[in-house]
């Protein structure tokens, strides 16, 4: 077969060349993409290395130990709520999932319960855990099919659920903590000793919930670098028509993403319950606002196709620290909120105005 | 300046486009809405052209919003005016009417860069020829001086004795059968076969359908009725993706439709695969990116950056990634939509080279187009449509510019 199209090409230079570089002038390639792209790790070292001088407090084994529990739960839902910003969604709904999530299996892990009859419990941990899971993997599909089925817009849907999810919360608790000592039944007073170890346990002194949300952000890394998958997701926050038209699945994707985040927040819910010892269905009021923070402050692009999950993770150290480190300087409930806003707003002005000076 | 591409508000009427920012306001510092109206129907009038200013951006055709983009710059009464493709979407006699201003405005003082992949276009309008090739400036030549050849010739860098690059196909098998295909209001029963290494040309002005035809052969659409085989077998698609299945692939008219902006090549054209493949499955990424590079070397993609967003790159060289998506997702029938819409001479004769290459591979090709000179040059055979029917249709040689025109208004 003649093959006469590509005449000039030789010529052109080819795509190895673009790589091709000395030495040095990768490294300060490098050094200068770092200080670029790297903001938000930056501003976390800066932050830090602030905090080390400024209190003695910042740098111990158990404030850090503290900041990792902390930090775990705000990034897990903060990886889920990455799947969907990428996809060009939002999900309001995360904290409520994972009230509910802990709120349902809480109360099956320390309650009798009689539905249609049949009663229940006190179920063991491992049922718990999967009850949870199946939780936040339903409470992720009404989202996702909400949004692709009903044709309603993300911030809609999710900030009804929102509500709903909060509601059925509140009557499987009956609006009390659990366990509490008005609903525990004889056979048990507490939550399992397995969900407080995951929540609060270490593990060779690093925080067992830090190691779960390192474990799942890799997980997360992976999917969305290596799977279809992951494809689709930036593909149809990239563009949803030309995702269409090279065949995504567009509706399928956008489920898919919300059972993730749901799914995710059933776990961070959960690890939270049992770093308090206690679930309740007004749980993780602040996980929607802090976890969209986190992305944003990560670098992923709220328009959805752009990011990634190291860069959620990041963000919530960031958010997480900056509490901790204002906590042990004395600042005042009051003033932190300020701080906080000023910050994220900081660190997206900044990350705007490196898109546009030196291009993504 | 015009833009090639709009860059008007769809949700708002022509009148509020034009004035768009510096709305003429009444004594008490509110709207002039009688005014906006006024002098709308004014600036469109100059223009020769009838467009209701109250109209709202998104119910206009094509050729309308250009027009009322143009109105739009000239009422900003500028100096140096920048055209950037302004005739893109334009009809003949709208085009002669654009010319007409663009001489009035000439002879009142003002500048004008006309930006242009037309080469007919540039004696009609220009007293300079600028060429530009790969971002540099290849020479400016008062336009007595050049004739269609030199231009060319500065364009491509290389004479261009195979623009249309068309070699003889013996057809095959027949590929696709579509019979009594309907769309309410839009497509009437319309039927006709593709064969293995055969381009059909379909010919239409704007609007006569083809861009649903496109749709629905691509499962993006559902017809109202008629049946489509493919292979031989009939197929209902519901989605693009069984679409791909089938060995279908669609080159948009549109770019930026088909594209993922933000991400590099190699995502980009592995597209369509990716899509076939279960949500879990592992990619191979040094494989895609070796392939990548293949096609980006092969279709002299530039600059060969396999880490650059396709958003950077020129319109050519988007469109040749589109192409690397269905050369990689191995397509036996491409349908391509007006595939050298805005590109310049150079990769519009690459994409010739690449769809001939393809036929003569077996693939069959459905070339949409309104551009008579390159379907008269590619395809085999000739549909023309009109007012969603087809109304004529021609053997290669057979049809001439006005035959096709004839037929299709």
């Amino acid at each position: 077969m003649p093959d006469n199209l590509p005449a000039e090409a030789g010529a052109q230079s080819s795509p190895g060349e673009t790589v091709r570089r000395s030495g040095t002038e990768r490294l300060l390639r490098s050094i200068r993409d770092v200080v670029i792209r790297g903001g938000p790790v930056i501003a976390l070292l800066l932050l830090s290395a602030y905090l080390t001088s400024a209190t003695p407090y910042f740098l111990t084994e158990s404030n850090l130990a503290n900041v990792g529990r902390r930090t775990a739960v705000t990034a897990i839902f903060a990886i889920g709520q990455t799947f969907v910003i990428l996809t060009g969604g939002i999900d309001l709904s995360v904290g409520a999932i994972g009230a509910l999530a802990a709120s349902v299996s809480a109360v099956l892990m320390t309650q009798q319960v009689t539905l249609f009859g049949v009663t229940v419990g006190p179920v063991d941990f491992g049922v718990g855990l999967l009850v949870a899971l199946a939780v936040g993997v339903v409470a992720g599909s009404v989202n996702g099919l909400l949004i692709t089925k009903g044709r309603i817009p993300d911030f809609i849907a999710t900030l009804g659920t929102l509500e709903a999810f909060r509601g059925i919360a509140l009557i499987v608790t009956d609006g009390l903590p659990v366990p509490s000592h008005l609903t525990a039944t004889e056979l048990k007073g507490y939550l399992p000793e397995q969900m407080i170890a995951m929540g609060s346990g270490s593990i060779l002194g690093i925080p067992t919930a830090g190691l779960i949300a390192i474990g799942i952000a890799i997980l997360a890394w992976a999917v969305l670098r290596y799977t279809a998958l992951g494809r689709s997701t930036f593909a149809v926050g990239g563009n949803r028509e030309a995702a269409r038209v090279s065949g995504i699945k567009v509706d399928r994707t956008k489920i898919a993403v919300y059972v993730v985040s749901g799914f995710l927040a059933a776990i961070a819910g959960f690890l939270l319950a049992g770093r308090l010892n206690s679930a309740n269905a007004l749980m993780a009021g602040e996980e929607n606002l802090n976890s969209i923070a986190a992305v944003v402050i990560g670098g992923t692009n709220l328009f959805g196709g752009e990011g990634g999950v190291f860069g959620s993770v990041i963000g919530a150290l960031i958010t997480g620290v900056l509490v901790n480190g204002l906590n042990l300087l004395n600042v005042s409930a009051f003033y932190q909120r300020i701080v906080q806003g000023s910050v994220i707003v900081g660190v997206v002005v900044f990350d705007q105005w490196r898109r546009r000076r030196f291009g993504a | 300046m015009v833009y090639q591409e709009f860059s008007l508000v769809s949700s708002m009427t022509v009148a509020e486009n034009i004035f768009l920012g510096q709305y003429p306001r009444s004594r008490l510092g509110l709207i002039d809405w009688r005014e906006i109206h006024r002098r709308a129907e004014e600036s469109l009038s100059a223009l020769g052209v009838d467009i209701d200013p109250r109209a709202e951006i998104r119910r206009l055709n094509v050729a309308e919003q250009q027009l009322t983009e143009i109105a739009r710059i000239l009422t900003k009464q500028p100096r140096i005016l920048l055209l950037d493709e302004p005739t893109s979407a334009l009809s003949d006699t709208e085009r002669e009417t654009l010319f007409d201003i663009i001489r009035r405005l000439q002879a009142r003082g003002v500048g004008i860069i006309y930006i242009s992949h037309l080469l007919d276009e540039v004696p009609e309008v220009g007293q300079r020829v600028t060429v530009l090739r790969d971002g540099r400036v290849i020479g400016t030549l008062p336009v007595e001086q050049t004739d269609r050849d030199t231009l060319v010739n500065m364009m491509v860098g290389r004479r261009l004795a195979e623009q249309y690059p068309k070699t003889v196909v013996e057809p095959g098998e027949t590929a696709l059968r579509v019979e009594n295909l309907s769309l309410d209001g839009v497509l009437h029963d319309l039927s006709f076969e593709v064969r293995e290494g055969e381009i059909l040309g379909i010919f239409g002005l704007m609007g006569a359908g083809q861009v649903e035809l496109a749709r629905i052969l691509f499962g993006l659409e559902a017809p109202t009725s008629g049946r489509i085989a493919i292979g031989g077998r009939e197929t209902r698609l519901r989605h693009a993706a069984q679409a791909i299945k089938h060995g279908m692939g669609l080159l948009l008219r549109d770019r930026r439709a088909s594209l993922v902006p933000m991400q590099p090549i190699p995502p980009n054209i592995t597209l369509a695969d990716v899509s076939q493949v279960p949500p879990f499955r592992f990619l191979n990424l040094q494989k895609e990116a070796e392939t990548a590079a293949g096609y980006v070397r092969d279709l002299s993609i530039r600059p060969p950056s396999l880490k650059r967003p396709v958003f950077y790159l020129s319109g050519g060289n988007q469109q040749k990634v589109c192409l690397a998506r269905w050369l990689f997702s191995g397509v036996k029938i491409l349908i391509v939509d007006e595939p050298t819409r805005g590109i310049d001479v150079a990769a519009k004769a690459e994409v010739f080279a690449l769809i001939d290459r393809l036929a003569q591979r077996g693939v069959a090709i459905i070339m949409i187009s309104s551009e008579m000179l390159e379907i008269l040059a590619m395809a085999d055979r000739i549909l023309v449509m009109r007012a969603g029917a087809f109304t004529a249709e021609f053997k290669r040689g057979e049809a001439t510019q006005e035959l096709l025109l004839q037929n299709a208004s």
